[in-house]
């Protein structure tokens, strides 16, 4: 049986624009800056209050969980390559059909979260309702979410494909 | 079927095997208002093989009231559960059940 695909359609200009989010947010993980709190949100203490266990929690995982952060946003960088290559502004705006294989999803739905995160935490949102009309950031994270949504949708719908496939063989 | 054991265990040895019972601790998974009510459901599915129903409901509990646990067991296999949760931008702590 030949690897199913998800389909996602998405315009040249968004392609660079979630290129350029992506490759800042590799940035950020390289630089690895343990005061900056967007990095923090990205890898929280399962222990607040107990300031032992969180040292002693983050020294064996935080390498590995921002390691496995920059494989997920390399994969994400290495499939939008071919959508970003246009010539001219005017191709910009033609949607690119990006396939995505059903177990690099999660991947795809990973970065996406990140980059809300680090958005929302660059914002100081801490309420769903909160919103700026003005700040052009407020529709970048807006515009995530949206996508994010989106590529859930699709994932769900191929997972339910598969499990009505799985049941009809039965 | 089982022959008669070479030898009999002693009774009055103190084995304690009661000493040290296994402690139920817990994940729990925290509200915030980034991550979106559909990935979220989907992250509890997908990863621990929740029904959509259970996922949802989770989803729904850690919404509407703030947090909502979603794995008991033993210490080690709570944090990485909490690691994978962390992983998928969730915000998961890990507690004793009971506390």
């Amino acid at each position: 049986m030949s690897e199913r695909l998800i389909r996602l359609e998405i315009a040249r200009v968004e392609a660079a624009h979630l290129l350029r989010l992506v490759s800042d947010l590799l940035d950020l993980i390289d630089d690895d800056d343990a005061t900056d709190p967007a990095l923090s949100r990205l890898t929280p203490s399962p222990y607040p209050g107990d300031d032992a266990a969180s040292a002693e929690y983050a020294a064996v995982t935080r390498t590995d969980l921002l390691g496995r952060r920059s494989t997920d946003a390399r994969q994400v960088t290495r499939a939008l390559a071919p959508a970003v290559a246009f010539e001219s502004d005017d191709d910009g705006l033609e949607h690119y059909p990006l396939d995505i294989a059903g177990a690099d999803i999660d991947a795809w739905l990973r970065t996406l979260t990140a980059l809300r995160v680090v958005i929302a935490t660059r914002l100081g949102i801490i309420d769903e309702d909160e919103h700026d009309d003005d700040d052009p950031r407020f529709g970048m994270y807006d515009w995530l979410g949206f996508r994010l949504d989106s590529l859930v949708a699709l994932a769900d719908a191929f997972d339910e494909y598969d499990e009505d496939v799985r049941s009809d063989e039965d | 079927m089982m022959s008669t054991p070479a030898s009999t265990p002693r009774l009055d040895e103190d084995l304690q095997l009661f000493a040290a019972p296994l402690e139920p601790w817990q994940v729990v998974v925290w509200n915030d208002p980034v991550n979106l009510m559909s990935y979220v459901a989907r992250v509890f599915r997908t990863y621990f093989g929740y029904s959509r129903d259970h996922a949802t409901a989770l989803m729904l509990a850690v919404h509407h009231d703030g947090h909502a646990i979603v794995a008991t067991g033993p210490r080690e296999t709570m944090e990485v559960h909490a690691e994978a949760m962390h992983d998928y931008g969730l915000w998961a702590t890990v507690r004793r059940a009971g506390t």
